[in-house]
């Protein structure tokens, strides 16, 4: 943390602890109250304390540094690649390994929950007014059948990024407003000889890349891919099938605008390939992948990818990852305390984590109190349009109102499904038609499997 | 003498094995993992497999990737061997060093650099043939499902290979020299002392090797996993991705993760034994 940012929490600090005093402020702000559970030391003793994580930067060895001056107890870190990361934390637990704390994606997290892996927080001292001031989609995420099962790790919206000297090099006033105005721009650009392939989509195999673009596009244009009751919504003139019938005929077998390097790409690969400056549009996904297009460190034409919302009514869809207590751990009082440390407050009352992971990468906050502070503001503004994002922000629904089975064990393989079908229906292999109708198959099939 | 041995083969080998087996009737996901408790379910996870469509289409995609690999590998592993033992041709010992190269590199590590090659716009192999003017416009090797499959086995034969060329050139070492002196006083060419004298004396070799290559082939994972995760579609998904992509993807089937690479045991067994009683044993009588 900055010197500066040290010094303004702490002037807020001074105001809202008098504020406080005399019952005029909630309990929950993003910045400091150094009285609050989150201080207290636990009565029992450890002698030392393990999460097991995924890796992002150095933000689990400054994390475990500060909770080691904090509180005198070491950190043992397991830390794997996100896509190596379930099997990582399923092996370890299966072996009967200790593990006090880890985190899941939204898709793995019920069926770790299902599968006894994560212990209800419910009951831990100051639980509830984190769960008071989790964002509408992170208490989706987080509390699992009216239980507060974990913490949020960080949230984010799908948005779509644009090359802006292209778009003028096109002669084009601003990027598209529709999904026809999306083709033309391509077309334009393509036949201009601008770009060979004016978009980037992020349709790598994985949960939230192949399928999310599928989904976010579907609940833009008002389809979802289950109703209420359960039921796929997957047939013949369905919004899912129409979407995806109109995003296949933008690849080779069609109009042979994308870029076949959609179909390898993850997030950041994704936003590291679209630095490169040769296509015109990339999205839509997470809204943190301009922190490495607007890099100038790692990105040709950084400064020059501006973020843009959705066609129509800007409908687009967002998700927060979580951290949880492992049922396996040694103490549970101490792996609350380091629990917080990542997910929530460190002794001094501050989103250290949360707020470090917004300013460094641009990550959102499961927190409202961070959402709405000027970390936010000032964190995120190097590297793209705060006001838009947070627009597009406001726009956003979990990701689950679009597809309700990532709340089912048999989400997984359907999804592997998911995968395989739909890539083949962009490759041409198969139609629109067949690739839904295979996926309504699919999902008895996955059921079978659970 | 040996009773520790088999006692020893049965802890490495065989326990595994029996253990897959016994997972393979049973329940077992994380939280039976966790107890230790294993329902037991009988054949149905096996049926569970069997009836997978994705089951077959990763097997078929593994007999083609194993039918390239090793047919590959032996007949460019006879050449180069071959060719490394010409009197007249000199190797020097870094030349025999990068022969030997591809071998002592992690398999993972091989996908990975494969997988930079592979690159659709910024890959070095596209480069390379974009700038001897073969293309005029780059290929997605690893991303299109006509080409990925093969695209994958090139690495895998890459690292593999020297293997086969080690074993190769040591059975070409024990092939004596007046053989092909003799041949020569009665006039076979080259091409006649090769079908005559070092293909028969090779057959014994080509046998171990096809028997190990199958086996190894056949359990292909790490090139999978860093170039193409079975992707585009299910263009390379093979028997070992799919078992993986079972027990260790949620929600965690490890009893039909289990069945999956019992059943990919028991076929590479039946094809060792078709090798055994076909090729070995013919060769060795």
């Amino acid at each position: 943390m900055t010197d500066d940012l040290i010094k303004r929490a702490l002037r807020r600090r001074t105001v809202l602890g008098g504020a406080a005093s005399l019952g005029l402020m909630g309990p929950m702000d993003a910045f400091g109250q150094a009285g609050g559970p989150w201080s207290q030391p636990p009565k029992s003793k450890v002698d030392r304390l393990n999460f097991v994580v995924w890796t992002y930067g150095d933000i689990y060895a400054r994390i475990s540094k500060q909770f080691e001056a904090d509180w005198g107890v070491k950190i043992d870190s397991t830390i794997s690649s996100f896509n190596d990361h379930p099997t990582k934390l399923a092996t370890m637990y299966a072996a009967g390994e200790k593990i006090d704390v880890s985190q899941s994606s939204p898709f793995s997290f019920p069926n770790f929950v299902a599968q006894g892996l994560v212990e209800p927080l419910d009951d831990l001292p100051g639980a509830k007014d984190y769960a008071n001031d989790f964002t509408p989609f992170t208490k989706q995420v987080a509390m699992v059948n009216g239980k507060l099962m974990g913490l949020p790790y960080f949230a984010t919206a799908w948005v779509w990024n644009y090359y802006s000297d292209m778009l003028e090099k096109l002669k084009i006033d601003k990027p598209f407003t529709t999904y026809e105005e999306f083709i033309e721009h391509c077309v334009k650009a393509k036949k201009d000889g601008v770009s060979r392939y004016p978009v980037l989509w992020v349709a790598g195999v994985g949960l939230e890349q192949l399928p999310g673009t599928w989904y976010q596009m579907t609940w833009n244009r008002g389809g979802t891919f289950f109703d209420k009751q359960g039921n796929h919504m997957l047939g013949p003139g369905s919004v899912a099938r129409e979407t995806l019938k109109w995003w296949a005929n933008t690849f080779e077998k069609g109009l042979d605008i994308a870029d076949p390097e959609s179909l390898k790409v993850q997030f950041t690969t994704s936003a590291k390939a679209f630095g490169a400056g040769k296509n015109l549009y990339r999205g839509p996904n997470h809204h943190y992948g301009l922190n490495v297009a607007n890099d100038p460190a790692q990105s040709p034409i950084a400064g020059k990818v501006k973020v843009m919302g959705s066609p129509g009514n800007g409908k687009t869809i967002a998700d927060a990852h979580v951290y949880f207590l492992c049922t396996a751990n040694r103490n549970k009082e101490w792996a609350w305390k380091l629990l917080q440390y990542l997910g929530g407050k460190t002794k001094d009352g501050q989103y250290t984590q949360a707020i470090g992971l917004a300013k460094d990468a641009m990550l959102g906050s499961g927190y409202q109190s961070v959402m709405q502070s000027d970390v936010i503001k000032t964190g995120w503004a190097p590297w793209g349009d705060v006001p838009e994002i947070l627009k597009i922000w406001d726009k956003s629904a979990y990701i689950a109102e679009v597809c309700s089975s990532i709340y089912q064990p048999w989400h997984f393989p359907w999804t592997d499904q998911l995968n395989i079908e739909v890539q083949k229906c962009l490759t041409g292999q198969i139609s629109a038609d067949v690739c839904c109708d295979n996926l309504i198959k699919g999902i008895a099939d996955a059921k079978r499997k659970v | 003498m040996n009773l520790p041995t088999l006692a020893f083969l049965a802890a490495i080998l065989a326990y595994p094995v029996i253990y897959a087996g016994y997972l393979s009737v049973h329940k077992v996901g994380l939280a039976q993992l966790r107890r230790g408790e294993f329902p037991f379910t009988g054949w149905e996870n096996y049926g569970r497999v069997l009836e997978d469509p994705l089951f077959w289409v990763a097997i078929k995609n593994t007999l083609i990737f194993t039918a390239i690999t090793v047919v590959s590998e032996v007949v460019i592993a006879v050449a180069i061997a071959l060719l490394i033992n010409q009197a007249g041709v000199w190797t020097s010992r870094v030349t025999r060093f990068l022969i030997l190269l591809p071998y002592a590199i992690p398999p993972i590590c091989n996908g990975l650099i494969w997988s930079f090659m592979y690159s659709f716009q910024f890959g070095f192999l596209n480069r390379l043939l974009f700038s001897a003017g073969v293309i005029d416009q780059p290929i997605n090797w690893a991303g299109n499902p006509d080409t990925a499959l093969y695209a994958v086995t090139v690495p895998y034969i890459w690292r593999t290979l020297p293997f086969a060329i080690i074993l190769v050139h040591a059975a070409l070492q024990g092939i004596p020299r007046e053989l092909y002196e003799q041949a020569a006083i009665d006039g076979a060419n080259a091409w006649h002392r090769f079908r005559q004298i070092t293909l028969p004396m090779l057959q014994q070799i080509i046998a171990i090797i096809l028997i190990l290559r199958t086996a190894f082939a056949f359990a292909v994972f790490e090139e999978i996993l860093a170039i193409t995760q079975g992707g585009p579609g299910d263009a390379t998904w093979v028997a070992a991705w799919y078992s993986y992509k079972i027990s260790f993807s949620p929600p965690n089937n490890f009893g039909m993760g289990a069945a999956s690479a019992f059943i990919l045991a028991l076929m590479i067994a039946a094809i060792a034994l078709v090798y055994l009683r076909a090729v070995y044993r013919r060769v060795t009588l």
